[in-house]
């Protein structure tokens, strides 16, 4: 398939206003890259800019080795799927999918043989004399699938393909977009605001807020490694605690509460002594029976899990998510402690590890 | 694995009989260059009943025609038959309007003239024949490829795909 690279690509509007800034990527062959952020992050903007449907303001963009960063849309061998599907609904679900061979020009032969490929991959085969109104949103968003298949594209791009269904499609649609990645070992990039699709779906993860990228990496590492704060709380559901503390005799002092430290963890702050940072944990990495008093506001039994909120210290907002069915009621005080910590400097936001500063 | 011919039919399943569809529509489009060149003229000899049918009968058969072609595109058999019936009527018309228009004379400002001139008439009878050649065409192509789509469908099924 094909290897794709971003190199400090930046896109401002006519407006000055700028979108995206030093963008940088190289993403292998057969690789599934998911764009995360939230509205207005700029991932779309950059999905389009690989596209060629916005342009590149600065930076090279580069399939194969080969600069297209000026190439047209329509030469650049890519193929997108859209959230709204762009289905021609007075055509059949057949005609749909070949509606981009057919311009081409190809023979109708071999047009028939990719479009029935491409209807047994997704599950289509009994549907390819329906019209879209008469399909789910699943089905139709299988069938834009579908047509970007059967262009055997050298990238698959796909913006926010799963935003229009319901929860349980979606989660459906999920696995079968990870499938169909499997099968045709496909390189993609693939854009959306939910985190779970990121961390299901992605070998990579590129987070990114205001149009700067925030972190790339596995989706273990933006979840258990997060680069700033912003990763750590944008990453993980739900997300992650945040308190300001003071790193003071081997302690983390807090408005009203104190947490004690590991050995490693008093090596990690030992540039921090009696300096401000940001504490971060997170609620699975809360458990009963620690030394810190949490008052409970709110109680909520997921099956598996119990979602426990409530506050700490000097009224401090937390959130545990304990093992097991818990029945905590308004104003009850449980004890939790922290398993796992995560710090961030407080100036920088930035993650602090072992040896920094 | 299919050969090309069975692509080919296999290809009937999802895709409309075109072919068929718009030989019918180019049937109309022949009919309709018949009745303006059959009307354009203002000699008493066409003012009859026959005249009037005549006009009636365009709307049946624009309609009739043009409900064939959807039936057609669809490879609906039947319909194939339907045009051919209007293929046969087209060539009769020929004999109905043009044919005694054009053995008859009529005085037109004391000159003894004939009621269809040799230019119309031929142009008539053109478009007539055409008309009824695109619907025989189109008839016989949806035949062939309605039988060749059914006994596809038949050994698809009989091999449980």
């Amino acid at each position: 398939m094909a290897e794709l690279s971003l190199h400090h690509i930046d896109k401002i509007y006519d407006n000055n206003v700028q979108a995206v800034y030093d963008f940088n990527i190289d993403i292998k062959d057969g690789e599934l890259i998911v764009l995360v952020g939230p509205s207005g992050c700029g991932k779309s903007t950059t999905l389009r800019m690989v596209a060629g449907l916005e342009d590149i303001s600065n930076g090279n963009l580069l399939l194969d080795g080969r600069d297209i960063t000026r190439v047209p849309a329509k030469d650049r061998d890519m193929a997108m799927v859209f959230q709204n599907y762009a289905l021609y609904g007075h055509m059949t679900i057949y005609e749909n999918m070949a509606f981009s061979l057919v311009l081409r020009k190809e023979d109708p032969n071999v047009i028939h043989k990719k479009v029935l490929a491409a209807a047994e991959i997704l599950g289509l085969t009994s549907q390819l004399n329906k019209k879209p109104s008469q399909l789910s949103g699943g089905q139709r968003q299988r069938v834009a699938m579908g047509r970007s298949i059967v262009r055997n594209p050298k990238v698959f791009l796909f913006d926010e393909p799963l935003s229009n269904l319901d929860a349980k499609l979606r989660g459906a649609t999920r696995r079968e977009i990870l499938l169909l990645h499997k099968r045709l070992n496909a390189t993609m990039m693939y854009v959306t605001h939910d985190q779970t699709e990121a961390l299901t779906l992605a070998d990579r993860i590129v987070c990114m807020s205001m149009g700067h990228v925030q972190q790339i990496g596995t989706p273990l590492e933006l979840y258990d490694s997060p680069n700033n704060t912003f990763v750590a709380g944008f990453i993980g559901l739900p997300p992650m605690n945040f308190f300001d503390v003071t790193f003071q005799d081997g302690a983390l002092r807090g408005k009203g509460f104190e947490v004690q430290l590991s050995d490693e963890e008093k090596a990690t702050l030992a540039n921090y002594n009696r300096k401000e940072i940001t504490l971060g944990v997170r609620p699975e990495d809360i458990a009963e029976g620690g030394s810190l008093a949490v008052k409970v506001f709110s109680n909520e039994n997921l099956g598996m899990n119990t979602l426990v909120h409530g506050h700490m210290g000097d009224n401090l907002r937390i959130t545990a998510k304990l093992r097991g069915w818990s029945n905590y009621r308004n104003g009850d005080i449980v004890q939790l402690g922290f398993k796992r910590k995560h710090f961030f400097d407080k100036e920088t936001t930035n993650a602090i590890r072992k040896g920094d500063r | 694995m299919m050969n090309e011919q069975s692509v080919r039919l296999d290809r009937m399943r999802f895709t409309k009989n075109t072919t068929s569809s718009r030989l019918a529509i180019l049937a109309i489009v022949f009919d309709v260059l018949y009745f303006v060149s059959l009307y354009k003229t203002n000699v008493d000899y066409y003012y009859t009943l026959i005249m009037g049918a005549s006009i009636l009968y365009n709307l049946v058969f624009m309609l009739a025609a043009f409900l064939s072609s959807e039936g057609v595109k669809n490879y609906k058999q039947g319909f194939s038959y339907v045009l051919c019936v209007l293929g046969i009527i087209q060539i009769a018309r020929i004999f109905i309007l043009p044919i005694p228009a054009h053995a008859t004379t009529v005085k037109i400002g004391g000159a003894e003239l004939l009621a269809m001139s040799d230019g119309q008439f031929t142009r008539v009878v053109i478009y007539l024949i055409a008309s009824a050649a695109c619907l025989f065409a189109a008839a016989a192509v949806n035949l062939v490829k309605s039988r060749a789509l059914k006994a596809h469908i038949a050994s698809l099924e009989g091999q449980g795909a």
